[in-house]
Formats: C-alpha cells, sequence, structure tokens
C-alpha cells in the first residue's frame, strides 16, 4: 500500500551518500537564487531534467510522478508572466523546475533505509540535549507504517456498513466513527509495547 | 513522553495517510475538489491536542521527504516538499500546533455542547485555515516571486471548502470527545 518511491538502479546519483545528495540539493537551491541568470537557470533545469530522466524510471512513471507539480508550476508562471512580466516568470519557472527535478531524481535514488539513517544521525545532536529519543521516533515511524493498512481496513468496513444500509458514503458521517475506532485501540497496543519493555532504557 | 502518547502520534499519522486515499469531494459551487488529508490538520488539533497533533504531522512530513508517497494523489518525496506549495505542508504542522493550543483551552468535558462546538471551530478556522495559509503563502512568494496580494486573491478560491472542512471537523472532534476523550489528558 505504501509503496516507497525509490527506482532500483546502478546511476552516480544512487553511489552517492544520502548526506552528499542533500547538501547537493541545498547549495544548488541556494546557488539558483544567487545566480538567477535565465542562461544559467535553463542549463541548470536542462541538466537536472537529464539526470531525472535518465534514472532508469519508465517515462510514464517519471511523468505521473512530476504531473501535479507541474500543473501548479505551469499555473504560477502564467499568473506570473501576466502579473510580472514574462521575464521574472521565464526565471522564477527555471529555478523551481531545475530544483523541481533534482529533488525528484534524490527521491527516487535513495532508499528508505539510507533516509532513516540520515534521520537518526539528525537527530542525535538533539538526542544529546534531552529532546527527543531516536528510538521513539524510529518506534513511531514502524507504528504509523503498521497501522496504515489496518485503519485503511476500518475505513471499508465502513463504507460497506453504509452502502449495505442504503446509505450514501460520506467523508462527513464516516470520519468520526473512523478515528473512534482507529484510537481506542491506543491503550492496548500501548500495554503491548511497554508489557514488551520496548522502550526500556 | 508516554508510551500511549506515541501509540496515539502513530495512529494518528496513520489516519491522515488513510485521509488521502479518500477519494476528494466535489462540490457544484466550489471550483476546487475537497480532500479530506488537509482536515487532519484540524482533526488532530481538536482531538488529540498541540503536541501530540503537530508531532503526528511531523511523522506525516518526515514520510513525505524520505519518499513515501502518503500524500492526497499518491504524491510525496523531496520535490513536493521544496516545490511552491510545500509552505503549506510546512504549515500543517504549525497549523496544527495552533489548533491544539486553541482547543485544549476553549474546550472543557462536561461543558455546554454549544460551547465545545464553537471552541473546535475557531480553533479550525485560526489554525487550520489562517496559520496553513500563512505559512503557504509566505513560501509560495518567496520561491515563484509571485506578489502576496495575487496570491491571496487566488488562496479564496479554497476558503468554501475549508469551511466545510471545519464544520466537519468540528463535528467529528466533538463526537470523539463525547465517545473517546482524549484532548483533556495532554501529552507529557
Amino acid at each position: 500500500m505504501l509503496k516507497s518511491l525509490y527506482i532500483e538502479g546502478n546511476t552516480p546519483l544512487h553511489r552517492l551518500g544520502v548526506k552528499t545528495k542533500l547538501v547537493i540539493l541545498l547549495l544548488t537551491t541556494i546557488g539558483l537564487y544567487i545566480f538567477a541568470q535565465p542562461v544559467v537557470l535553463a542549463a541548470a533545469a536542462l541538466i537536472t531534467l537529464t539526470i531525472y530522466a535518465t534514472l532508469g524510471m519508465p517515462w510514464r512513471e517519471a511523468e505521473i510522478r512530476l504531473r501535479p507539480i507541474l500543473i501548479t508550476i505551469t499555473i504560477l508562471a502564467l499568473v506570473n508572466a501576466y502579473v510580472l512580466g514574462i521575464e521574472e516568470a521565464t526565471i522564477s519557472t527555471l529555478r523551481l523546475l531545475a530544483i523541481l527535478f533534482l529533488a525528484a531524481s534524490i527521491t527516487a535514488t535513495t532508499t528508505i533505509a539510507a533516509f532513516m539513517e540520515a534521520v537518526s544521525e539528525l537527530l542525535r545532536p538533539f538526542e544529546r540535549l534531552g529532546l527527543v529519543r531516536a528510538d521513539d521516533v524510529s518506534l513511531a515511524f514502524g507504528l504509523v507504517l503498521r497501522f496504515v493498512p489496518e485503519i485503511f481496513n476500518h475505513y471499508n468496513a465502513l463504507k460497506e456498513a453504509h452502502q449495505a444500509r442504503g446509505l450514501p458514503v460520506k467523508t462527513a458521517r464516516i470520519i468520526g466513527p473512523l478515528i473512534i475506532m482507529a484510537l481506542k485501540d491506543a491503550d492496548t497496543i500501548a500495554d503491548a509495547i511497554d508489557a514488551r519493555g520496548l522502550r526500556a532504557h | 513522553m508516554t508510551t500511549k502518547d506515541i501509540v496515539l502520534i502513530a495512529l494518528f499519522a496513520a489516519i491522515i495517510v488513510v485521509l488521502g486515499f479518500i477519494p476528494p469531494v466535489t462540490i457544484s459551487f466550489i471550483p476546487v475538489p475537497i480532500t479530506a488529508q488537509s482536515m487532519g490538520v484540524m482533526l488532530a488539533g481538536c482531538i488529540i491536542g498541540a503536541k501530540r497533533g503537530a508531532l503526528a504531522y511531523v511523522l506525516v512530513v518526515l514520510m513525505v521527504a524520505i519518499g513515501l508517497p502518503v500524500l492526497s494523489g499518491g504524491r510525496g518525496g523531496l520535490d513536493v516538499l521544496i516545490g511552491p506549495t510545500g509552505g503549506y505542508i510546512a504549515g500543517w504542522i504549525v497549523g496544527t500546533y495552533v489548533v491544539g493550543l486553541i482547543a485544549e483551552r476553549m474546550v472543557r468535558e462536561g461543558q455546554k455542547e454549544v460551547l465545545q462546538f464553537t471552541g473546535f471551530f475557531v480553533a479550525s478556522i485560526i489554525g487550520g485555515i489562517g496559520v496553513v495559509y500563512a505559512l503557504g503563502i509566505a513560501w509560495l512568494c518567496f520561491s515563484t516571486g509571485t506578489p502576496v496580494m495575487t496570491a491571496l486573491y487566488g488562496n479564496l478560491a479554497f476558503i468554501p471548502g475549508d469551511i466545510i472542512k471545519a464544520v466537519i471537523a468540528t463535528l467529528a472532534a466533538r463526537a470523539v470527545l463525547a465517545g473517546y476523550p482524549l484532548l483533556p489528558q495532554r501529552a507529557h
């Protein structure tokens, strides 16, 4: 149900470490705000598009992933062209596209496990300050992945119950029972976790 | 933070993800389809409170960042967060916190029903619409250069749908408060 956006492959971007990739994304983003000439931005967009297109993703999949955000960018480009003029609109649109293709490429070439490792490393200083416990974060994360299919089943059960009684399925009517069904197990689950000593120090 | 708090945070994050799977509602007089997912801000704040609600959204945003397609329409990945509408997603975290703060202060068990409905509705409007829009528009204008007033006008199209969401969230939050109260016992 929750299929990762990672795409199997062995491109240079696949081989780079996740932290390197995130630093590249950050520096590129900052760089494209500093060097805001249309030529530079067009070149950057072309390069990142090439990277994105050569990751080994089926063309259709590559297009479906970016479609919603490309529609948003197109609408904003048209609005900006009308309000700010063609030049400003070109600059901001090219910059957005360049960053977008790079970010999507990093998402497609990094596994969940690699990302999680980076996350717990990022949390370590906060853990030392006593603000957060990295183990709790991974516990919560694992629980979400476990709960999503379950709650989706609750939703389907409620939907079928409505249909069986000839009632139209309305979000407004389903949402209250859905949340109560989902949350009422919280005590049992928490007890089960504590009974197993999963949060023991 | 007790184990139960962590479980509630995870359960709510999962609910938010599932809300993204529910087919969007289209209402004839509103130009934008209503997705259930952004209603999660109001629901999380009103039902599990400021801290736990905001942390549920932190989890969701973390899932988006590491490439899980948990947003409505199967969207996800760094590109969504860094894109022009990424500010709305960051706004969900802050918005939920504000919804929770207001709801925790305005709503109590054993209060008159009208007061509970009012509290949840006010919290949903201020945190779920006001705060989310403010951060969303700020990032949109910064990343695209669109003038603030233009972005503000564009956002007006979403207001009717969001008010309907606030009404639904209010009814649901009040139903949960009556059936399984969690808001009064705040996170530690």
